[in-house]
């Protein structure tokens, strides 16, 4: 009978899958991923000094010292 | 046009011009250098599988017009041609372009250069030949008969090892970080690891038949946009909406909120697939509950998202990047609601079986996923190419032919789809009416199929010119319109 073959392979993989994704929001919690100095902080992340907050950044090449902005 | 070569130290004194404290630089610099030949590999080998895939879906959009095209020649015929669309552009584009823009993210995000790469290479090269005999498979009539698991089981194990190895390497890198919190985009990239292994290798354990094997089926199709094509998709939107924009996301509370909203319900929505099928009715009653409940994280994300680029509507007119990447956006916001709305049993009565679905599947999987993955695709590569994209229009153009190519058929597919299954439901018509009512909007179906591939082969020319760095060199970032100086010196703030 494969029915109940599937279903109980089906429930074991998704109880693993439930258990580690449960785990990962324990590891999350015990390791302050939710207080409120890493929420504060935490949307900041992608940005440093050389790429600030308030500079649109979808550029590799910053403007040339000469001020020409003329495409070679 | 003179053509000028730019060298790495020229690129790197470029970029870190007017900086006094260039170690940010640097560390980004070696992380860009830690992911180069793997992420370009991922890129290369995923638009060329977008080139065959689009073709291939066009040749059988094409053939709702002319059913009798290429009807002679049995692996071109369309039961064996539109699984191998299918196949390609999940497995081979979006998978592996999907693949590449997670490698450079986690880099990134986890501010280490990406540890094990040789696992990456195994991983490309597995997920490739995996992709390459489904292909073979399916144009030779081998096809398993589940929707999105058409591919013999050998082949879905190619691609499940090739995941295996590459979720090593971005796992690797994780244990590895340099930041103490995990930003969103992580998260999604985490659980997408830790989640489709899992589901890929049960769905193909091939223990299945009957119902079961149908539940099995739609569990699995709609979990993979679940539990892989979303994450991707999200994280990537996460990341290049605010830092194109260079302001932080919205509300970061609501990010994490949502992010585990989409933990606890997506996984639930697969069933109401089968919606008047022959499983137990509490079993499609849990999935559309589910699937209505899906508008907690998806109204998280859009909130977001759109608060985040709200006041910063005029660089979608200079910065590929963006506008790529808010395509995806809105259109996530679109699909899921609408997804939402289709799982009622009393919308599904007319919905079901209809192009309407069709055209759904196609804002997901190209005007959320594919779109984001473009955009993507623009940001990194002149990072890690050390050259810049050396023709604007073009990319104008891409982003032209896709954007109102989708449109274009998700619009027809709606609404000759709706069409179709009013006629159908409708006992006093014979069937072929409702065949017939669809002509038009099939017609607008392979215009809009024809209008994304050009699109897609003018992106993958531009991706062929950046690989060899090559075309007309450019010291200024390859926007649509050169931007008013005080927006280049970062004097204007919001534009």
């Amino acid at each position: 009978m494969s029915l109940p073959v599937a279903v109980v392979i089906i429930i074991a993989f998704v109880v693993v899958a439930g258990a580690l994704t449960l785990a990962g929001f324990v590891w999350a919690v015990q390791s302050k991923q939710f207080s409120i100095k890493q929420l504060n902080e935490g949307a900041k992340q992608i940005f440093d000094d050389e790429e600030p907050i308030g500079m649109p950044q979808d550029m590799i090449f910053k403007k040339p010292s000469n001020g020409s902005s003329n495409h070679h | 046009m003179a053509v000028q070569t730019t060298t790495k130290e020229q690129f790197i004194s470029f970029a870190s011009d007017g900086a006094e404290d260039v170690s940010e630089k640097q560390v980004r610099v070696q992380i860009d250098d830690s992911v180069t030949s793997p992420v370009v590999l991922y890129f290369a080998t995923g638009i060329g599988w977008l080139l065959f895939g689009s073709l291939a879906g066009l040749a059988a959009a094409i053939k709702f017009n002319l059913p009798d095209w290429l009807g002679g020649t049995p692996f071109l015929t369309f039961g064996r041609i539109r699984p191998v669309h299918l196949n390609t552009v999940m497995y081979g584009w979006a998978s592996l372009a999907g693949a590449g823009m997670v490698v450079w993210l986690t880099g990134r995000l986890c501010r280490v250069a990406i540890q094990k790469t040789w696992a990456l290479y195994v991983s490309a090269i597995l997920w490739n030949i995996g992709v390459l005999f489904g292909v073979v498979s399916l144009l030779f009539g081998y096809n398993q008969g589940m929707e999105w698991l058409e591919f013999p089981r050998p082949a879905g194990g190619l691609i499940a090892l090739g995941f295996l190895f590459f979720a090593y390497s971005i796992v690797s890198t994780f244990r590895k970080r340099q930041v103490e919190h995990l930003y969103v985009s992580l998260w999604y990239i985490l659980a997408s690891m830790l989640w489709f292994p899992i589901l890929y290798t049960v769905a193909n354990l091939g223990i299945y038949d009957g119902v079961t094997e149908a539940a099995m089926n739609w569990w699995f199709a709609h979990n993979a946009l679940a539990v892989w094509f979303t994450p991707v998709g999200l994280a990537g939107a996460y990341y290049f909406i605010p830092k194109v924009i260079g302001r932080p996301i919205y509300s970061y509370y609501l990010g994490l909120l949502g992010f585990w909203a989409f933990a606890l319900f997506y996984n639930w929505n697969g069933i109401h697939h089968l919606v008047g099928g022959p499983l137990p009715t509490w079993l499609v009653t849990v999935s559309i509950v589910a699937s209505v409940m899906m508008f907690v994280p998806v109204m998280a994300v859009a909130v977001n998202h759109h608060l985040t680029t709200i006041g910063h509507f005029r660089m979608l007119k200079y910065s590929p990047t963006l506008r790529f990447v808010v395509f995806g956006s809105m259109s996530y916001t679109a699909v899921s609601l609408q997804g939402s709305i289709e799982s009622l049993r009393s919308f599904s009565e007319v919905a079901h079986f209809t192009h309407y679905t069709i055209g759904h599947a196609h804002l997901g999987v190209y005007g959320f996923l594919s779109m984001i993955l473009f955009g993507a695709v623009y940001y990194i590569m002149p990072r890690i190419a050390k050259w810049e994209w050396p023709y604007p229009k073009l990319i104008k153009l891409h982003f032209w032919m896709s954007a109102t190519g989708i449109a274009l058929y998700v619009v027809a597919m709606c609404i000759g789809g709706w069409i179709q299954g009013t006629m159908m439901n409708d006992p006093s018509l014979p069937f072929i009416a409702s065949v017939n009512a669809t002509k038009p909007y099939l017609w607008a179906r392979s215009v809009g199929g024809t209008m994304m591939l050009i699109g897609h082969l003018v992106f993958a020319y531009q991706f062929v010119l950046i690989i060899y760095r090559s075309g007309p060199a450019r010291y200024v970032p390859a926007w649509f319109e050169v931007r008013p100086t005080e927006v280049l010196t970062g004097e204007t703030k919001t534009i």
